[in-house]
């Protein structure tokens, strides 16, 4: 019973972390970047079948989700002081 | 000189007109009933630019729209996100997040769980307190 699969609201909340940590980054790139790996990474994995493997792809997630979550700090600290030219063509 | 002939221009403009003036008088005269509907219909906080319900149906509306797996010709006011415009959980999650953004919401994760179509997710924002 050790390695049981999360439970799909858990991924789910892990999937809106991830996109909630996104959208704090202050690059424009990197923010994109971020929720389109994270969404891109959910959609690979949701067919998989066996616990084990579900699991581990379930603890790598949350892994990433905080290596995310340092990087928006460290990023912050080197925020670009334009905006990108695609954010301005959206305002 | 040009002040006098501008005078009754500008009073022309302040001074109430009579059609104006009537339902004013007639209410004091007339008793409570219209100046009270019209005090409730006053905003009582000052907070008072909330949404009204047809806004926030737009602008949920358009963001569904913007999403890149959505066909906004089935985006109705009474659409389900899954059956109805083939959106999965993921999907979904995106979707809400999405009207988060629109809305400068944060929805805990408990109710952003329970909002899997259009009506709930109008309903959510037009009862939220501080959706703009």
């Amino acid at each position: 019973m050790a390695a049981a699969g999360p439970a799909k609201t858990e991924v789910l909340s892990l999937f809106r972390a991830f996109l909630r940590t996104a959208r704090q980054f202050s690059d424009y790139n990197i923010r994109e970047y971020t929720r389109r790996r994270a969404a891109d990474a959910f959609r690979e994995n949701r067919a998989l079948a066996d616990a084990p493997a579900a699991a581990a792809a379930f603890a790598d997630g949350k892994q990433q989700l905080e290596v995310a979550k340092r990087q928006v700090l460290v990023y912050s600290l080197y925020a670009p002081k334009a905006k990108s030219v695609v954010e301005m063509k959206i305002q | 000189m040009a002040a006098a002939a501008l005078r009754p221009a500008i009073l022309r403009h302040i001074r109430l007109s009579p059609a104006m003036a009537a339902p004013l008088v007639g209410a004091t005269a007339a008793g409570q009933p219209l100046a009270l509907a019209r005090w409730l219909a006053r905003p009582m906080s000052s907070h008072d630019a909330h949404l009204t319900r047809d806004e926030v149906v737009d602008r949920v509306l358009d963001v569904i729209k913007c999403h890149p797996k959505v066909d906004p010709s089935k985006v109705t006011p009474e659409a389900h996100f899954e059956k109805d415009l083939g959106l999965d959980s993921l999907d979904t999650v995106e979707v809400v997040m999405a009207i988060e953004e629109e809305f400068k919401l944060e929805i805990p994760d408990l109710e952003a769980d329970k909002i899997n179509s259009l009506p709930l997710a109008i309903e959510y924002v037009a009862n939220h307190p501080m959706a703009g």
